[in-house]
């Protein structure tokens, strides 16, 4: 097999060869682009519950769902990008909207699941970071027969999982002088975790809301879930939104208004609520 | 006509006077079927071939042959140049493999060339089809090949190991030896021990815990596995053999399941001893504060019993590493002359800017040096305990309890005094010429940082140089007493092999292109050859129809451009390339 033929392969995806398109990769394309094309490329995470997952070989979940929604709206196709998280986002936006990969397969037009945040954008000047639509924070779900208190620091002498190099896991291991770093059990996932909470062998999970009510499901019932902060540990609450290249404003525009549009009118939170997840509207300043 | 050409090496070894083994002939008599285990044994001796990696499975690259001295070395004239070809290209940090007329050589993107190797004609090529969602931490490049009987072997950037037909370039088999899904990707060239394909892990951002595993090479069937980090179960021929040291001896709860130590630059095999060596990764997380501790074994050099994967030795270098130093460099066995005594010793150059030496039948430390001029977090190796004599405040504190913004410089810097690029010993000088990088990294706590979308304090590094006029410092090191008999600065950081050479040569490549070739006992630059590009791979030499050849490949990439920091920017306008160089100095 030629170089061609498996960049080929490795960029575009079935369906574009399907249809006969070649399509243009060098850069984001601008709103115009995007209505050209008839298509609008969104990078998501891989393996990232409850916001963009394979769920029976089909991708899902609630960045999924809403950037679907907002192809619709801009009256055009989607086609998704999945992402591997690289160390820092600052890289995935690199990868994903400004240079893309030095493996190739090129850039999206916009990204989901973007820190929202002043300081952060400044240090990424490479991209426009808009429309928050989450405001995230850290939650601990416990086995309230073994653990009475939803305080961190009130832990008692139990395991508790986290997911492995998540912030949840640095906090715990270092906190109170590293008194819970021999409780804290390591899982691949928050599902995992959250199976291992069921059976019992841990008494709680410390997880972002979203990944632990999503994981919780009806179970949430058994297993009161409480927002936490992590003392030392910066603003225990982030928001989330879209990023797009800096040359693309007006496709930002675009799709902040459609945004906008999305949270008024209540999908944003019909998708969260879909995928067991409470929508934290981000309040007006 | 293969016959023939043999008959030719072997008339022309003879007459350098090096002798003629069983095993020389062996390899005469063995050329279709490809080489043997003797054949790989004997590759250190052995002027007409580089059937390994490290041309040698000491990996010494010292090569006997003498055509090539500081005198004839003018007359060292390109003879043809192979262009791996495709639209993408990056780093080529290979080492060609030689055998029968035949060059095996492995290209950046997973890709395997067979190149006659008097003409340049391509024989076949093996284009590893590379799935997406791959995520090599540090660029596409692969180290080389690996070649027993009649199949080569290379590993891939989605962590597989791969068997071909020497002949035809057709797969026979292969297997995955680990999951690229969870960031794992494979390098390093693969080793071949007595019929077992032996390799180790590399990449993995999390949930990693490095191994070394041995496979039949006939047919890729698992043998042994043995994990790095204490704690972790062991394999032999499927079942559970033995845990590798002692549960929660050195790590704190279920860390020990996930604490890194991966084995990304594969290893070396001493035949007198009979042990395999391998080096170690950093362990995880990153931020030594969280896990106390010497994280055994990670940042270490382990000695393995390659019968069933049972661990003889360890040797840490950096216990409880937290500047990401690595411990996965070579270890280069060697006869240390000492006192009017041999010792059976092993050295190593760390990226933790210290030159080790060990007693390679038991680990025990004999000496340690530096061999970079600036080294902030140990201020010595302790010869008595082993151990590093830690400058405690130039650890790099724990993101939430440091003052926020403040600045730490630390030396050498997280790529590492010496990074993989492999040293080489010279029997005829009793000298180490190591490449080393003179650099260093300020690390300083981010206010707030994201990953995966979620907040966190993070550490931010960028590296710099130390000095306005150089980086890279090619060191001829004297491994009695650890000091620098002669040096050769380079203005960019030296990312490539070294070799040496019976007729007093040392040769390198540098990332401005040339391959250089030095005088082993002077240091004086006696040759140099810009190829295009720049030059990460490691130069081989063998003699065919009796004349000396060089090969080397060329193409500038590698982690520098990657992660390099400030550097990054110094060495930004050199051009990528892809192709492969060989030389040769012609009969008079």
């Amino acid at each position: 097999m030629t170089d061609l033929t498996r960049r080929q392969l490795l960029s575009f995806s079935a369906a574009a060869l399907a249809a006969g398109a070649i399509p243009r990769r060098a850069g984001a394309r601008p709103l115009d682009d995007v209505t050209a094309a008839g298509r609008l490329r969104v990078a998501v995470y891989r393996d990232n519950p409850p916001f963009s997952f394979h769920r029976d070989g089909t991708l899902v979940g609630v960045d999924v769902d809403l950037a679907r929604t907002i192809a619709e709206r801009l009256g055009v196709g989607i086609e998704y990008m999945e992402l591997t998280a690289g160390e820092t986002v600052a890289d995935d936006l690199r990868n994903a909207v400004w240079k893309g990969h030095y493996l190739g397969g090129g850039v999206a037009d916009i990204m989901m699941h973007v820190p929202y945040e002043k300081e952060f954008g400044l240090r990424n000047p490479e991209a426009v970071l808009f429309a928050p639509y989450q405001r995230e924070h850290f939650a601990l779900a416990r086995n309230p027969m073994r653990m009475t208190q939803p305080m961190l620091a009130a832990l008692p002498d139990e395991p508790v999982g986290v997911e492995i190099d998540s912030i949840p896991d640095f906090f715990l291991l270092g906190a109170f002088g590293g008194r819970l770093r021999d409780r804290v059990v390591h899982y691949m996932t928050i599902p995992l975790a959250v199976a291992a909470l069921e059976k019992g062998e841990v008494a709680a999970v410390v997880a972002t809301q979203s990944q632990v009510e999503a994981a919780l499901g009806e179970r949430v019932k058994n297993f009161p879930v409480t927002p936490v902060t992590f003392p030392g540990m910066m603003t225990s609450s982030w928001d989330i939104g879209l990023a797009v290249k800096d040359n693309s404003r007006d496709l930002a525009y675009a799709v902040g208004d459609i945004v906008a549009a999305l949270l008024e009118d209540g999908t944003v939170a019909g998708v969260f609520g879909k995928y067991g997840v409470t929508h934290n509207a981000i309040p007006t300043e | 006509m293969k016959r023939l050409f043999r008959t030719c090496l072997l008339a022309s070894a003879m007459a350098a006077g090096l002798g003629l083994s069983t095993l020389g002939l062996s390899t005469a008599a063995g050329a279709a079927e490809g080489p043997s285990n003797d054949d790989l044994l004997n590759d250190a001796k052995s002027t007409g071939d580089v059937l390994t990696y490290g041309m040698g499975l000491q990996a010494q690259r010292f090569s006997p042959l003498d055509k090539l001295t500081p005198d004839t070395v003018k007359g060292l004239i390109p003879v043809w140049s192979f262009s791996f070809g495709g639209e993408k290209q990056r780093g080529q940090e290979a080492q060609p493999i030689v055998h029968d007329g035949t060059i095996y050589v492995t290209g950046s993107y997973s890709r395997l060339y067979a190149v006659d190797a008097k003409t340049g004609q391509k024989k076949w090529q093996y284009d590893h089809r590379l799935p997406e969602g791959i995520m090599p931490c540090c660029d596409v490049v692969n180290r080389g090949a690996a070649i027993y009987k009649d199949k080569v072997y290379f590993a891939t950037l989605d962590a597989r190991l791969v068997a071909l037909n020497k002949d035809t370039g057709k797969v026979v088999w292969s297997k995955k030896i680990a999951d690229y899904q969870a960031g794992f990707s494979a390098t390093a060239a693969p080793l071949i021990v007595d019929g077992k394909i032996i390799t180790g892990n590399s990449g993995g951002e999390f949930g990693v815990v490095g191994a070394v595993e041995a496979r039949d090479a006939e047919t890729g069937e698992l043998i042994w596995t043995r994990p790095t980090v204490e704690g972790n179960m062991g394999t032999l021929n499927g079942k559970e053999s033995t845990m590798t040291g002692k549960l929660n001896a050195s790590w704190s709860g279920d860390l020990y399941k996930t604490g890194g130590g991966a084995t990304w630059l594969g290893g070396t095999y001493d035949p007198e001893t009979k042990m395999l060596f391998f080096g170690t990764g950093n362990p995880a997380p990153w931020n030594s504060h969280l896990r106390p501790g010497d994280n055994l074994y990670t940042s270490s050099t382990l000695a393995i019993d390659p019968a069933n994967g049972e661990i003889k030795w360890h040797y840490q270098t950096t216990p409880h590493d937290g500047w990401d130093f690595d411990g996965v460099n070579e270890l280069v066995s060697f006869d240390l002359k000492k006192d009017g005594q041999v010792i059976k010793a092993g050295a190593k150059a760390d990226r933790n800017g210290f030159f080790y030496v060990l007693d390679r039948t038991n680990g025990k430390l004999i000496n340690a040096s530096p061999f970079v001029t600036k080294i902030t977090w140990a201020k010595e190796i302790d010869l008595k305990t082993g151990r590093p004599v830690y400058v405690d405040e130039n650890r790099p504190g724990a993101p939430e309890a440091a003052e926020k913004g403040k600045s730490v410089f630390a030396a050498p810097a997280f790529l590492g005094a010496k990074n993989w690029m492999p040293m080489a010993y010279s029997p005829a000088t009793d000298l180490f010429y190591v490449p080393a990088n003179e650099w260093g990294m300020d690390i300083w706590n981010e206010p707030i940082t994201y990953k995966k979308g979620a907040a966190y304090l993070g550490a931010g590094f960028t590296i710099k140089p130390l000095y306005n006029d150089y980086i890279g410092a090619l060191r001829a090191i004297d491994p009695k007493t650890g000091k620098i008999v002669w040096e050769y600065k380079n203005p960019a950081p030296l990312w490539g092999g070294v070799l040496t050479t019976a007729g007093n040569l040392v040769f390198t490549g540098t990332p401005e292109g040339y391959l250089k070739a030095f005088d082993a006992k002077s240091g004086k630059e006696v040759w140099h050859f810009n190829t295009g590009s720049g030059v990460v791979g490691s130069p081989v030499t063998w003699e065919q129809d009796g004349e000396q050849y060089v090969a080397v490949v060329s193409g500038w990439g590698g982690a520098v451009p990657l992660w390099g920091g400030d550097v990054a920017k110094l060495v930004k306008d050199i051009n990528q390339g892809g192709s492969l160089w060989v030389f040769k100095l012609p009969k008079a």
